[in-house]
């Protein structure tokens, strides 16, 4: 849990979780309506 | 012990006649069909010879034996339309909008009391739950007299459609008449409820007895959203209307007559307008009584009142948007020229006006959030950040009430070649409007994250990560809602309407994840210093009153757009409204007339609040005790 602490592995982390969490919400429920996320 | 058993027992009886009152018009209705209905249809299809009319559903595209009269056709005339002299649209719509502001603020209140009166029994604190059953009493004892109003309006309206729309309320009526009597006994039942509840409420307050009254408001709050359900059908039906054939007879189903396209839609929208509109008037309550205060013992009652019914209200007001844009999806989907007219056509601008208040609301809630930081010590720490919030609601909202297109005479039009304006074409488009509401919501989802934690410090091993991870999720929620807006420019429109969704789902992860997260933070944390109930600016409370008169003035607004949508129609598509005010009013027109209603509304309502005061000064006052200040004391006991 220290190294969670640690502010450049929190920010490195906290930015991979949330990122990805946010592109799954994009794509899967643009994809629940029958629509391409990625149509551009 | 044997007391306590009758008491049980007669609370049990009390419950169950409660729950017999909720089913009496459903059983009451259960003959109907079979003896008014149905029987007739039987006997007609018995007897030889005797041809059966049928017709075709105008929505549902079913067939149904024709059971009623078509739609009149009428002509203006004293007969279908008696008039005094005056406009007869403006008398109804004052009666109206008055007896909707009452009902929905009497619907509303009875729901903060069961909330409120739940966190009062499963408080673990015994001062604090004594504290929230007051506040549930104070609340359910401001909406009595309310009450009694709302029934009377609800007449006067009534008279009024008798009156002046006798053709038009007959067929309507018609047409519902399966469930008219429903919603009168409903009515009855609701009544019966509500005082039971109300006056059984000192009999009431201990141990299993507390549970059984608890019940009985959930019954309450079923009748009146059940009244409200019904009254939403009779609007779904003049908007959108189904179970009859293209003449306007009945088909015999008064399911599809109820479940129109739009019902459902209307029925989250207004059920959660209701509690909104109800949080803002109790605040604004609070907030008068604050500042009319004398004593630090009661600034600190109603400061904690008006700050209960603002969190209540908010967290309604925060969805409400996303109901709404749902709303407005259904009516494209069951006419797109509806749609058009409302929000790209003749009532576009009034929707500007919309957006211009729903901005008013979260700014006013903002600033109240960080007014209220100031009762508690610890808090200062956000102050400087503030800044920063204020400079990205106002993006937003500047980015939500741009208008897409503006008002032009035929020389400007022709001089530009064409109604897109070449700079103003590009913006006050749906994908930019979203975002920026959803980054607007999303700021007031942060700044109640700061409130919540603005007196404490956290002390779980891993707060740093906490916090910073707290950070990157909004800033990446931020990107997000901005980016999914851009992107929204480059796609072609059947794809970027579907980017609402994502973009609503990142707010609502914010609110949930944020808000979660920061409670498992906040948990045996250290705390700065207690919360100074009743150390909070007056400018705060004036917040409040604006609230609520911003969110008064906007349903206002919002009814006379949804009515208005229909044009020359009283039921869309099936019975043409041929009275001398059939064409739409001017945007100056129909804002007087709101600001009317509201003004109306406002000032009968302190006149219910004054003689609520008179009954609070009657009651005995027992003793208070406690540090004035320190922790919010009931104002007078009940």
């Amino acid at each position: 849990m220290s190294a969670l602490n640690n502010p450049v592995v929190a920010v490195i982390v906290s930015l991979i979780v949330a990122v990805g969490y946010f592109a799954m919400v994009d794509h899967y429920l643009m994809d629940m309506q029958g629509l391409d996320f990625w149509y551009l | 012990m044997g007391l306590v058993t009758r008491k049980n027992l007669f609370a049990i009886m009390g419950l169950c006649a409660m729950v017999g009152l909720l089913l009496l018009p459903i059983v009451m209705a259960l003959p109907s069909p079979a003896i008014g209905e149905e029987a007739p249809a039987a006997d007609a299809e018995k007897k030889e010879g005797d041809k059966v009319e049928k017709g075709r559903d105008v929505y549902y595209k079913t067939e149904g034996i024709v059971m009623g009269a078509p739609a009149p056709k009428t002509v203006d005339g004293p007969r279908d339309y008696p008039r005094y002299n005056f406009e007869s649209r403006v008398l109804l719509w004052f009666a109206n909008q008055q007896h909707l502001y009452y009902g929905s603020f009497v619907l509303a209140v009875p729901i903060f009391c069961m909330i409120i009166e739940f966190m009062g029994v499963v408080t673990k604190d015994k001062a604090l739950a004594k504290r929230y059953d007051q506040l549930a009493y104070d609340f359910i004892k401001i909406s009595l007299t309310a009450y009694s109003l709302t029934a009377v309006l609800g007449g006067i309206l009534i008279f009024t459609f008798l009156t002046l729309y006798p053709a038009f309320f007959g067929y309507l009526s018609g047409i519902f008449r399966p469930v008219m009597h429903i919603y009168a006994l409903m009515f009855v039942a609701e009544s019966g409820t509500l005082y039971i509840y109300y006056y059984g409420w000192d009999k009431m307050k201990e141990g299993f007895l507390k549970w059984i009254h608890l019940s009985m408001s959930v019954v309450l709050n079923i009748i009146g959203t059940l009244l409200m359900f019904l009254a939403n059908s009779w609007i779904g039906f003049m908007m959108s209307p189904a179970g009859v054939d293209e003449q306007g007879r009945f088909l015999g189903n008064i399911w599809h007559v109820i479940h129109t396209a739009l019902w459902n839609p209307l029925n989250l929208h207004r059920i959660l307008g209701n509690m909104a509109f109800g949080g803002g008037v109790v605040a604004a309550y609070a907030a008068y009584k604050f500042l009319a205060s004398k004593t630090d013992e009661d600034r600190a009652h109603y400061d904690w009142m008006g700050y209960i019914a603002m969190a209540l209200g908010v967290a309604f007001l925060i969805p409400l948007p996303f109901a709404g844009y749902w709303l407005m999806r259904e009516v494209y989907a069951y006419r797109q020229q509806m749609g058009i007219t409302l929000m790209g056509g003749l009532l576009a601008w009034l929707f500007i006006i919309q957006a211009t208040m729903i901005g008013i609301l979260f700014l006013s809630t903002n600033y109240y959030l960080w007014q209220a930081m100031g009762r508690m010590r610890g808090a200062e720490k956000y102050q400087r950040y503030i800044k920063y919030l204020v400079f990205l609601l106002a993006c937003g909202y500047m980015v939500f009430i741009t208008p897409h297109t503006m008002v032009m005479t035929p020389a400007e039009l022709k001089a530009m070649g064409g109604q897109q304006h070449p700079v103003l074409g590009n913006y006050g488009v749906m994908s930019a409007k979203n975002g920026g509401i959803n980054v607007i919501i999303t700021t007031t989802v942060l700044s109640f994250v700061w409130y919540m934690r603005g007196n404490k410090v956290s002390t779980v091993s891993w707060a740093k990560f906490g916090n910073i991870f707290m950070g990157v999720f909004f800033a990446c929620a931020y990107i997000n809602i901005i980016g999914l807006a851009v992107y929204g420019y480059y796609i072609p429109a059947n794809v970027r309407v579907g980017l609402s969704v994502p973009q609503v789902a990142t707010t609502l992860s914010c609110l949930f994840f944020m808000f979660a997260l920061n409670g498992v933070m906040m948990k045996g944390a250290k705390q700065m210093g207690p919360i100074e109930w009743g150390k909070i600016s007056a400018r705060s409370q004036y917040a409040l009153i604006m609230l609520a008169t911003a969110f008064t003035w906007m349903m206002g607004l919002m009814g006379y757009i949804r009515s208005s949508v229909r044009l020359f129609w009283h039921v869309n598509e099936i019975m043409r409204d041929n009275s001398p005010w059939a064409y739409t009013h001017t945007v100056g027109f129909a804002a007087n007339m709101i600001s009317f209603n509201v003004l109306f509304f406002w000032v009968s309502i302190l006149f219910v609040f004054w003689l609520g005061s008179l009954a609070a000064k009657k009651a005995p006052v027992e003793a208070k005790a406690g540090v004035p200040g320190a922790v919010p004391q009931p104002a007078a006991s009940h």
